[in-house]
């Protein structure tokens, strides 16, 4: 234990993105499950816009807009999948494609324009 | 009309969207004004202080602060066991007549499979993480989890997963609610057959279950990393306690278990809406049930272990000794993490699986039951001649060593084949593992609420209210679940509404134990509640005069740190103070029965 | 090597998890000699399977986990558990006896400690 009990409470102790990457999942889910495009889509945007937004907050990525093309990939990759494989969903995968191509998008445009790092990512 | 909706629905998730991005604008530019100034120095007081300012609440949206992660596992676990048993007071009240006559079949049905469920993965599994995000780090000597915002991500998990499980019970158009018994047996929950078991309230409560299962093993994950890793320099593995022990076996039990629940249930859903087959075709059933158990059996552990470890932990403080045979139960706790593994099976003998097969999964039965009872007699010897004081925390302990032999025993009894296949699915299963959930898991719930209760609320419970919870709930435990015993014994078939005249004595007897038990958390609630915003505040780091017998522990040390650090710091103390309701500072060790 | 760790106290302490070992062990050689059901290739194999793959889990887990405890007791401080991180806290003897637990002359609060003990006490009306 610490010699002193504050000193653990000097770093930061919140962070607004864990919430909701939780929530981006949920809603993800039932999108692609139930078949709802623009749930599949919002939920995984809000998914990977927050994953790249800790990924910046905990300093494993520089900025988020590098974090979103980085988690881009992944979700294409499943896209495919459920395109391409015995899975055969093309409706869900062409969804997911959907969400990973507007990360993508937006993390080109942030590294474009977006010069000041301290913004948030969206 | 189709698109009539996509548009809607695209509109509401843009909506969301924007919203999410503005306030995160908003909450990081008003952290950047003021940098975590809320608590200045000493942990969770900032939480209070906080109040007052119009960030309160997202103080708790944004923590990743271990102990208020923990605090958040606890207010969602004991939301989920006040559902979960206000549903099984309407069962029981339903049960206390043979007819159908206070709600239907179907809707008792129905409730029958939330409340397992709720009180399973919603109460069961998330009210000990409570206790583990809130302790083991401090009892190791560390400064948060290995992966802070990885284990706020777990928690708010939760909250959805709860939404998506009781979705069924909402007004919405369409979805009923699950009816399959937490089992989710097939073809049944497959939504195979005439029944409505292939509505859309299915497919959320399995979701849902998902979701609670990716919450468990990020969980998980996180402890292993963090017992492993972030353990303080003198805390080598012969020094770690005993509950951190238990965390750490239950966690390595969830990363092998949940993430097979995991998949079991994507097949499941596959199996509902896309057409395949995992679980319709030959020998479909046969194979959910092995999935299923194989998670199933593990998750029993999953929740006995950690409350072993609390009852390990509390029972020597109150017999002013130390845990006899701390190794023993170490060690054993590491069999059972092992051999609950090889025992799954003995939920399905009577499903006409192979007989050697089964011969093998009693064997392995009759071998875990060896460390279980280890225990049992090493809570035994702690207490033997020892100084008790029979506190409301040793109250409970007690309590769980009676349930849980009780428990035990007539586990031990199904697990021998000739004796199950005459009770399998009768109230004797049901009354076997609600003494060990309930008589035992339930009451080391409680005894370690009570024990650290000043810990994190900084203030005494009402010591005559807290024994009254105690005798209520002992009482109705045993007359609920004993009572269940003998029907099962008679002969009652499980998961009915309504029955034989010739069960009504017992299953009045039964209920009666249940109103009884509503009654003792009704107390509960209350002197929970109460005292935590009005009794009485301790300074005392030491409240239950731990150093007198040499079994102060780290967690007491951090919190008494914590109140010099308090009282140093006049400015926030007074904040502090102006909240209570001039609550005399005492500090209140319970009463002491050293005779 | 390995004895040096294995000393006959933690052997001792092992015991515990050699009941269910032994138990496992007895059933494997009951399955051997008595075969009520038959023996059938792959029934057979799993039904020893079953009980030997737990039997050879539970053997490796204990060895390490003892090799863990045992190893860490020769090379770091004891204390009783839960309280390697308290502040003053005395280690264990060699024996493991506890010995003089709390030094009170370094606790600086310990006169404090006493009277709050006292009218805790004190505030016990009832019981
Ligand atoms: C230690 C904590 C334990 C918990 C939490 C627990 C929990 C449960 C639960 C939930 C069930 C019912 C599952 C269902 O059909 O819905 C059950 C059944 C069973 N338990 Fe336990 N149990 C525990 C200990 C034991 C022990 C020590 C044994 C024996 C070694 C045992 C043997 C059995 C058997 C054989 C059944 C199946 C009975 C049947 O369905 O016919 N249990 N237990
Ligand atoms: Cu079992």
């Amino acid at each position: 234990m610490d010699a002193e009990p504050g000193l653990s409470e000097q770093y930061r102790m919140a962070s607004p993105w864990p919430l909701f990457i939780a929530l981006g999942v949920p809603i993800a889910e039932l999108g692609i499950l139930f078949g709802l495009f623009p749930l599949s889509v919002g939920g995984l945007l809000l998914f990977g816009g927050s994953v790249a937004g800790m990924a910046t907050e905990s300093s494993y990525a520089r900025t988020p807009w590098r974090a979103m093309v980085v988690v881009a990939i992944p979700l294409a990759a499943l896209g495919l999948g459920f395109i391409y494989t015995s899975i055969n969903l093309p409706d869900r995968g062409f969804a997911i494609i959907a969400a990973a191509v507007i990360l993508v998008a937006g993390g080109l445009a942030g590294s474009l324009f977006a010069q000041d790092t301290e913004e948030p990512t969206y | 009309m189709e698109v009539n909706g996509q548009l809607a629905l695209t509109v509401l998730m843009g909506i969301l969207l924007v919203a999410v991005a503005a306030w995160i604008a908003r909450v990081e530019n008003w952290r950047s004004y003021s940098p975590i100034a809320g608590g200045g120095g000493y942990g969770q007081q900032d939480s209070y202080v906080s109040e007052e300012k119009p960030s309160g609440i997202i103080r708790w949206l944004t923590t990743v602060d271990h102990k208020d992660i923990g605090i958040l596992y606890g207010a969602y676990g004991l939301t989920a066991f006040t559902v979960g048993g206000l549903m099984v007071v309407l069962m029981r009240v339903e049960l206390f007549d043979p007819g159908m006559s206070l709600i239907s079949n179907t809707f008792y049905n129905s409730l029958l499979t939330s409340h397992g469920i709720t009180m399973l993965f919603l109460f069961g599994t998330p009210i000990l993480a409570a206790f583990s995000n809130y302790l083991v780090p401090l009892l190791i000597g560390a400064d948060d989890m290995a992966f802070p915002r990885i284990n706020a991500i777990a928690f708010w998990l939760l909250p959805p997963a709860a939404l998506l499980i009781w979705a069924g019970f909402f007004p919405l158009p369409d979805v009923l609610p699950a009816q399959t018994a937490w089992t989710m047996y097939t073809p049944l929950s497959a939504g195979v057959g005439a029944g409505n078991q292939a509505n859309a309230g299915v497919d959320l409560m399995l979701l849902g279950l998902h979701l609670s299962g990716v919450s468990a093993t990020m969980g998980a994950i996180n402890f292993i990393a963090t017992i492993f890793t972030e353990r303080g320099d003198e805390v080598s593995w012969a020094n770690l306690d005993i509950f951190s022990w238990t965390i750490l076996t239950q966690s390595g039990l969830i990363l092998f278990a949940f993430p097979l629940l995991g998949s079991a249930l994507v097949m499941l859903l596959f199996d509902r809406n896309f057409g395949t087959t995992f679980f319709s075709g030959e020998g479909g059933a046969i194979l959910w049930q092995h999935l299923f158990w194989f998670f199933g059996h593990p998750e029993v552990y999953i929740l006995v272990l950690p409350p072993m470890g609390i009852v390990s932990y509390v029972i020597p403080r109150f017999s002013g000794r130390r845990l006899f045979g701390f190794k023993f139960v170490v060690y054993s706790t590491l069999a059972i993490g092992v051999l609950s593994f090889g025992v799954w099976a003995h939920h399905m003998f009577a499903t006409g699986i192979d007989p050697r097969l089964r011969a093998s999964f009693m064997a392995v039965s009759l071998a875990i039951a060896i460390p279980s009872a280890v225990k049992t007699f090493n809570w035994i010897t702690t207490m033997w001649n020892g100084r008790i004081r029979l506190t409301t925390p040793m109250l409970f302990s007690v309590g769980f060593v009676a349930n849980f032999i009780i428990g035990g025993v007539t586990g031990v009894f199904l697990a021998s084949i000739p004796v199950d296949l005459v009770l399998h699915d009768t109230y004797y299963v049901v009354g076997h593992f609600h003494y060990v959930i309930m008589g035992a898991i339930g009451f080391a719930v409680f005894s370690g609420l009570y024990y650290w209760f000043p810990l994190y609320t900084d203030r005494m419970y009402q010591k005559t209210l807290a024994k009254a919870h105690f005798w209520l709930t002992m009482v109705g435990t045993n007359l609920t679940f004993f009572a269940m015993i003998l029907l099962g014994y008679g002969g009652m078939p499980r998961r009915y509404a309504t029955y034989l005249p010739q069960f009504a004595t017992m299953h009045q007897l039964a209920t009666v134990g249940a109103l009884l038990l509503l009654a003792g958390q009704v107390i509960f609630v209350w002197n929970f509640v109460q005292s935590w915003l009005e009794g009485p505040k301790v300074e005392d780091g030491d409240p239950w005069n731990l150093r007198e017998s040499g079994l102060y522990t780290a967690e007491w040390d951090w919190y008494d740190k914590k109140q010099q650090t308090a009282i140093a710091d006049g400015g926030e103390e007074s904040d502090e103070t102006a909240l209570t309701d001039g609550g005399q500072p005492e500090g209140d060790a319970d009463d002491r029965d050293d005779a | 090597m390995a004895n040096k760790i294995f000393d006959r106290d933690t052997l001792l302490d092992l015991t515990v998890n050699m009941v269910p070992l032994f138990i496992m062990a007895f059933f494997i050689v009951a399955f051997a000699v008595v075969t009520p059901f038959g023996v059938d290739p792959l029934a057979s194999s799993l039904q020893f399977g079953l009980v030997a793959v737990p039997f050879v889990l539970l053997a490796i887990l204990t060895y390490f986990a003892g090799r863990a405890v045992a190893g860490s007791e020769m090379t770091g401080e004891l204390y009783l558990p839960g309280q390697a991180g308290v502040e003053g806290a005395k280690p264990l003897g060699e024996d493991g006896e506890l010995m003089n637990q709390f030094d009170e002359d370094e606790e600086p609060e310990a006169a404090v400690e006493g009277e709050a003990d006292t009218d805790d006490a004190a505030s016990e009306d009832e019981a």
